[in-house]
């Protein structure tokens, strides 16, 4: 990996720009998930929205890169509501990486990547040298030149899901947006797909993360929000919003909090289930 | 635009960019050709043409080619030389020779091709949205519907006129009816087939049974439609298909780039700026105009919107939309059913839409039962 390749890479010119959401409502059919939330994200900043299973994290991120129409409401991309913004135009700011994302038989790691570039190529102008600058350096960032003619489906987890990651860079947005980036990899391939996540924070990004691993959330983002029932019960810094009360009342275990003496991040152990968990009243 | 990865004014790090020089890791071996057109810097026209399609339709299109030559040339009443065929088809043969290329073969091969081409762009159209190789407009009904419609017209009113409008309207019809029920296409792409399918009988039906209730000399009149042939065809609805062929192929040609993202999935197409739902509607539609356009000159020879884009997927390079070769291969196993059905048993004519369904039921169910066929295309 060359992460410090990077850090000193030129911070965004025009400042990362800002996502809130106003009043926004989100619903499967009639079956409505989130309602009426009021978000800011901090940008250039990675930002981890942790919560039981079901609590709206997916859905919202969903909501967030336009994939799901609110039903009331809006998400506002500097101001403006990205169901008003141009696709193209979107998709040269926000870039989503969805859950378990599936490549195609034989598409080699380039072939992908160059996907990244579409939103900034048209029909008439279908590769510049931007492009293959850009393709260049997101296979750089990710460790994956020596891989680039490898097909997808022939490399490891972590890999894999640099490969994914690198297609988001060459898409040049400002904003990330991941949904579970580090779920079914192996804690070597988890630490390698936390420490991209920074670099791109350090290169000015803003990242949003959905996650389930919350020691991984409260080491590695500098902003925690927790949802529960498409709801937030809390959000700030880790540090000081993971508190014990909290944990139970996300996930029903009982735990003792500790800092992290390496890192300062909050740290979970001896986590067990709430005896009220077992009763059906965890909250 | 934000340019947080700008790379040109960045100070490159030693070792990785000696790697990226050295091996470009963007453009290596891609299969691809990098064009740039001199019209200047300030309308940059760069083309990215992939090396192996270019060969596979250069190659399609000789063959086509030949193909036409070859169907001009041969057939009962006489098999010309190649110089024969040539002379006659410019008008200076001798009298019999110019009025069986010219009057007889000519329009038979023009709507060969046409009608081939339609039916296959139609069928690649519709398998890369469905992302099912099986979505062809055929098995999803709309070949049915468009006869449903077109025979009805030929028995109702007796004249020709008609077809071609009322086969779009049973295409459309049909699709409308499947889409309707099934309610998206792309996400759940083995509901619509299924729905498809069921339309299509109902329309199979209808038509059987508007053959039966009518005399004898107008079921004989509709024949034509429900099996599918070449011979005689009304020469209005081939000038209407050739005159939507070109524009279709252009759209399909503009909306091929969208189409090769959203093989990735729904979600990183979006991601990526495609309007999905709006890619999958324009597909669609150019898929049912034409099928309804080519049903109206040949009937439902179905089969080749099946046969043709699954020989241009075998033969072009992978993870690309083969729309032109589709298109090409389409033309070509039309023509070359028609030669085959003319020949086979010749005096007699066998009508082409049987010879395609001899040829494409071993293909469907070679794609159906062979475990390592991928069912997106």
């Amino acid at each position: 990996m060359t992460q410090e390749a990077f850090v000193s890479a030129p911070v965004d010119d025009d400042s990362a720009p800002d996502i809130a959401t106003q009043g926004l409502s989100l619903a499967y059919g009639n079956v409505s998930v989130i309602e009426g939330l009021e978000l800011r994200l901090p940008a250039g900043q990675v930002t981890a929205i942790v919560g039981p299973n079901g609590c709206g994290k997916s859905t919202l991120l969903s909501g967030l890169s336009r994939l799901l129409k609110p039903c009331a409401g809006a998400v506002l991309l500097d101001g403006a509501d990205i169901q008003r913004v141009p696709s193209r135009q979107l998709a040269k700011r926000l870039a989503l990486l969805p859950q378990h994302p599936h490549a195609p038989e034989a598409l080699t790691v380039a072939e992908l990547v160059r996907f990244g570039r579409h939103p900034h190529q048209s029909w008439l102008c279908q590769w510049s040298s931007d492009d293959k600058a850009c393709v260049d350096e997101a296979l750089a960032m990710t460790g994956l030149t020596t891989l680039a003619e490898r097909p997808v489906d022939a490399l490891s987890g972590g890999q894999r899901q640099r490969a994914w990651i690198a297609l988001a860079i060459a898409q040049q947005t400002s904003t990330l947006l991941l949904d579970e980036p580090t779920s079914a990899l192996d804690l070597g391939h988890q630490v390698e797909v936390y420490e991209l996540i920074r670099s791109l924070t350090a290169a000015g990004k803003t990242i949003v993360m959905v996650i389930h691993d919350l020691v991984g959330a409260c080491r590695y983002a500098d902003h925690l929000i927790a949802m529960h029932q498409g709801q937030i019960l809390a959000e700030g810094p880790p540090g000081e919003t993971v508190t014990a009360d909290l944990v139970r009342r996300l996930y029903g275990v009982d735990c003792t909090l500790m800092t992290d003496p390496a890192t300062g991040a909050p740290l979970l152990t001896n986590v067990r289930r709430t005896r009220d968990a077992l009763d059906g009243s965890a909250t | 635009m934000s340019n947080t990865l700008s790379t040109a004014s960045r100070p490159t790090q030693p070792g990785m960019t000696s790697c990226s020089r050295t091996q470009t890791p963007s453009q290596a071996r891609t299969g691809k050709l990098f064009l740039t057109l001199p019209l200047g810097q300030r309308l940059p026209l760069r083309f990215v043409v992939d090396k192996r399609n270019l060969i596979v339709n250069l190659s399609l299109m000789g063959l086509l080619l030949l193909l036409t030559g070859g169907s001009l040339a041969i057939g009962s009443a006489a098999t010309l030389s190649a110089s024969a065929t040539f002379e006659a088809l410019l008008g200076q043969g001798s009298a019999l020779d110019n009025f069986v290329v010219r009057e007889l073969r000519l329009p038979r091969v023009v709507a060969g091709i046409v009608t081939g081409s339609a039916f296959a762009l139609a069928g690649c159209l519709m398998q890369t949205v469905a992302r099912n190789r099986l979505a062809t407009p055929g098995i999803v009904g709309l070949d049915n519907g468009a006869t449903a419609f077109a025979v009805a017209s030929v028995i109702g009113t007796g004249i020709s006129l008609a077809p071609p409008a009322m086969a779009l309207t049973g295409a459309a019809v049909a699709a409308a009816l499947t889409f309707g029920l099934t309610g998206s296409i792309g996400v759940r792409g083995y509901r619509f087939l299924v729905a498809g399918i069921g339309v299509g009988a109902v329309f199979g039906a209808i038509t059987q049974l508007m053959l039966t209730r009518v005399s004898i000399d107008a079921a004989n009149a509709a024949y034509p439609w429900t099996v599918g042939s070449l011979n005689a065809r009304p020469a209005h609805a081939v000038s209407i298909l050739s005159l939507a062929l070109l524009p279709a192929l252009l759209a399909a040609i503009r909306l091929t780039r969208s189409l090769t993202v959203m093989r990735l999935s729904d979600a990183v197409a979006t991601s990526l700026g495609v309007s999905t739902s709006r890619c999958r509607l324009m597909a669609l539609s150019v898929a049912v105009i034409l099928t309804g356009l080519a049903v109206a000159v040949a009937g439902p020879v179905g089969m080749v919107a099946l046969i043709g884009p699954e020989f241009a997927r075998q033969i072009s390079a992978r993870n690309t939309v083969p729309v032109v070769g589709a298109t090409l291969a389409g033309a070509i196993v039309m023509l070359a059913a028609d030669l085959l059905g003319r020949v086979i048993l010749a005096p007699i004519e066998v009508p082409v839409g049987i010879i395609t369904a001899l040829t494409g039921s071993p293909l469907l169910l070679w794609i159906l039962l062979n475990p390592h066929t991928r069912t997106t295309p």
